[in-house]
């Protein structure tokens, strides 16, 4: 959490700058005779420099702590890849990022919606070792809750609240 | 007298207003699904409302509303069931049930338990209600007197406060999150000079965030991922004892119950501090003020009483500030305040001028939801345990898809979706490295009001923040948010402490 709060402090303080500079650059508005604390760039830079002494307080604290000395190592990448939680949330980011970043929008509502529920459903309880009787069993199911709930969905936006699938 | 006959009347012309088949039907289903809702471990009452929010689009807006309520009150009683017989809250305001539910459990007085839950819930609904239907209409009125200048130490005194609560332990990273979601706010159109701020030629960006995806995403996918990361939770055993309250439980801790809705009603009114924090508040008061204290941990009633009380007089308190202020006293009252507008109400200052018959239909809303977490409670335990035993494999992809479709459906658009995908990785990242979630929300909200009442205050006065510093209101607002601050400094809050122990020896002396 140290190097974390190192980590998000050096960003709080990067985003910051970036904003208190961007809203440096916004229109004065003079040619509209606009009252000079009116303007659109006061309010953004004023939490920019909140933002900023957060940043550097985050910073200082992580710092006292020795957080900005806590190097990654390959171990430690190595360990953190291998443990089952972190494998099945890297897993459930790339199916619901496939689904939703790529598919949605590209493919048939229909079809990138019951490929996602079956395959999300088949891939977390497929198990090394399974009969082919239990290996059926799970497609069997997520087959059913795929079809029966990309219908339901589809039926209830496309026909009862009138929304154009993506 | 004229005053209180007129606002009963108009709480009896509400409540006749929703006695139809199609109030009634709504209110059925949607305090059933709220409370499945709660109970699932993983789907929490501002993923429930935020989720349904998409459903309701083409029904009318006291429809609407009705269902949105009814599910965020069914949601926060349904997490009980899960504290009680898994050891899991179904939801963070059940988080303080644990303590007590589950020791309960495991002596085998399960059915006691729910029905000591359902009792508190049903109780503090009702306390949280009599508020609502009280206060609302006073701070209406009060908000009325509010210029520039009280806004904006409004914005940032939810923030302040709303930060620090939801992260006691290190109150900066709520500050933080606060603080983010005011700068989020600041992207699109701003509302004085029609300027595109950090929009970068993106039409889609010019409207800013939509509250909604962003919502969806912070709460939905984040919790998606969370739940697939973490083991999975093992199945729930039915109850073998009588689920039914039992009177004498509410006599015994009469006090108890009024202490901790009083408490849940003025946490629910705090910007942004949810039904959480609302149960661990009137839990720690309950023990520090009951004669039994030694239960507590072990399977006291009158703890687990105080915590069910407590988070559900939190809801009725959160929807006070909705109305009147139009700032959510919690994350899923945030829902609630988006859905409003989707909707065409306006709640804010004027509400009480405009449209006084909503607020009431609001209070009769509560009823209606309160009325029916008492049936299901009764009636319906054991089937509804029968959800529990769904696994997270089939669900998450299901939840999922609603996550994309609602974001989507809003405005169709797919550039929403992005927003969902992009708030719900944000979220998470940050919910891990413990920022608040409620806090950011509430700054994304806030955010328009800081922008331009300080700014108008400013142009007001022509640069002299002399008024944002002496107005009475102002005084309070600050002191508090100042305050707040300084008691997170080490140093401050030791010689504070000292300060008030010189001030009451006598008081110190006796407390042992």
């Amino acid at each position: 959490m140290k190097k974390a709060d190192y980590l998000t402090g050096l960003a709080l303080i990067l985003l910051s700058i970036y904003v208190l500079a961007e809203s440096w650059r916004m229109p004065r508005l003079e040619h509209l005779q606009a009252h000079p604390l009116s303007v659109p760039g006061i309010v953004p830079a004023f939490l920019a420099a909140i933002l900023l002494i957060f940043g550097l307080i985050l910073v200082g604290r992580s710092v006292k702590d020795g957080g900005h000395r806590l190097a990654l190592s390959r171990e430690g990448i190595r360990r953190s890849l291998a443990d089952p939680g972190n494998q099945r949330l890297l897993l459930t980011a790339v199916l619901t990022f496939v689904y939703a970043g790529v598919l949605v929008g590209r493919v048939s509502y229909g079809l990138a919606t019951g490929l996602f529920i079956f395959l999300f459903v088949a891939v977390f309880e497929w198990r090394r070792g399974m009969s082919p009787r239990e290996m059926g069993r799970v497609g069997l199911a997520a087959a059913i809750l795929a079809i029966v709930f990309t219908a339901a969905v589809s039926y209830t936006f496309e026909r009862l609240f009138l929304v154009t699938l993506p | 007298m004229d005053i209180l006959i007129d606002n009963l009347r108009l709480f009896l012309q509400a409540i006749s207003g929703f006695i139809t088949f199609w109030a009634l039907f709504h209110m059925a289903w949607s305090t059933l699904l709220g409370i499945v809702i709660g109970a699932l471990p993983g789907l929490t009452a501002t993923m429930g409302v935020a989720l349904i929010t998409t459903l309701t689009y083409k029904l009318q807006p006291d429809l609407a509303i009705l269902v949105l309520i009814c599910v965020y009150v069914g949601a926060i009683y349904g997490g009980s069931r899960t504290a009680i017989l898994i050891n899991i809250p179904g939801t963070p305001a059940n988080a303080a049930t644990t303590l007590d539910g589950f020791p309960l459990a495991k002596q085998g007085l399960a059915g006691r338990a729910m029905g000591v839950a359902t009792s508190g819930s049903v109780l503090g609904s009702i306390i949280g209600m009599f508020f609502l239907a009280t206060l609302a209409p006073l701070l209406g009125n009060y908000a009325l007197k509010f210029q520039s200048y009280e806004f904006f130490w409004l914005a940032i005194f939810g923030i302040v406060i709303s930060g620090h609560l939801t992260s006691l332990e290190d109150p900066i990273k709520g500050w933080i999150a606060g603080f983010l979601g005011l700068l989020t706010a600041m992207v699109g159109q701003e509302g004085i000079h029609a300027y595109d701020r950090f929009t970068y030629g993106t039409t889609e960006l010019m409207g800013g965030f939509a509250l909604i995806p962003a919502m969806v995403g912070a709460f939905g996918l984040a919790e998606v991922l969370s739940v697939m990361r973490n083991p999975p939770i093992e199945m729930a055993k039915n109850p073998q004892d009588s689920v039914i309250p039992k009177f004498e439980d509410i006599m015994k801790y009469r006090r108890t119950i009024v202490r901790s809705g009083l408490i849940g009603t003025v946490i629910g009114i705090i910007p942004g501090v949810g039904e959480d924090i609302g149960a661990w508040v009137s839990y720690a008061a309950a023990r520090r003020k009951s004669k039994e204290r030694e239960k507590f941990g072990k399977g006291s009633v009158e703890g687990l009483m105080a915590a069910e009380t407590g988070n559900n007089s939190v809801v009725p308190g959160a929807i006070i500030p909705v109305l009147t202020l139009a700032i959510p006293g919690s994350a899923p009252a945030a829902v609630l305040l988006a859905a409003m507008f989707i909707h065409g109400i306006r709640p804010g200052p004027m509400i009480m001028v405009e449209s006084p018959l909503f607020v009431y239909q609001v209070v009769a809303m509560v009823f209606f939801a309160t009325l029916a977490i008492l049936i299901y409670g009764i009636a319906l335990t054991k089937p509804l345990l029968k959800v529990l035993t769904i696994p997270r494999t089939r669900l998450m992809p299901v939840v999922f898809v609603l996550c994309v479709i609602g974001s989507y459906a809003i405005t169709s658009r797919i550039f929403d979706i992005w927003v969902m995908l992009g708030f719900g990785i944000v979220g998470y990242i940050l919910r891990e490295m413990k920022y608040p979630m409620a806090p950011l929300v509430l700054g994304i909200i806030l955010g328009d009001l800081l922008d331009k009442n300080m700014r108008r205050g400013l142009v007001l006065t022509d640069g002299d923040i002399t008024p944002f510093f002496t107005r009475p209101i102002c005084i309070v607002l600050w002191g508090i948010t100042l305050l707040s601050i300084l008691m997170t400094i080490e140093p401050v809050r030791h010689g504070l402490q000292r300060l008030i122990q010189k001030v009451r020896p006598g008081k110190r002396q006796g407390a042992g």
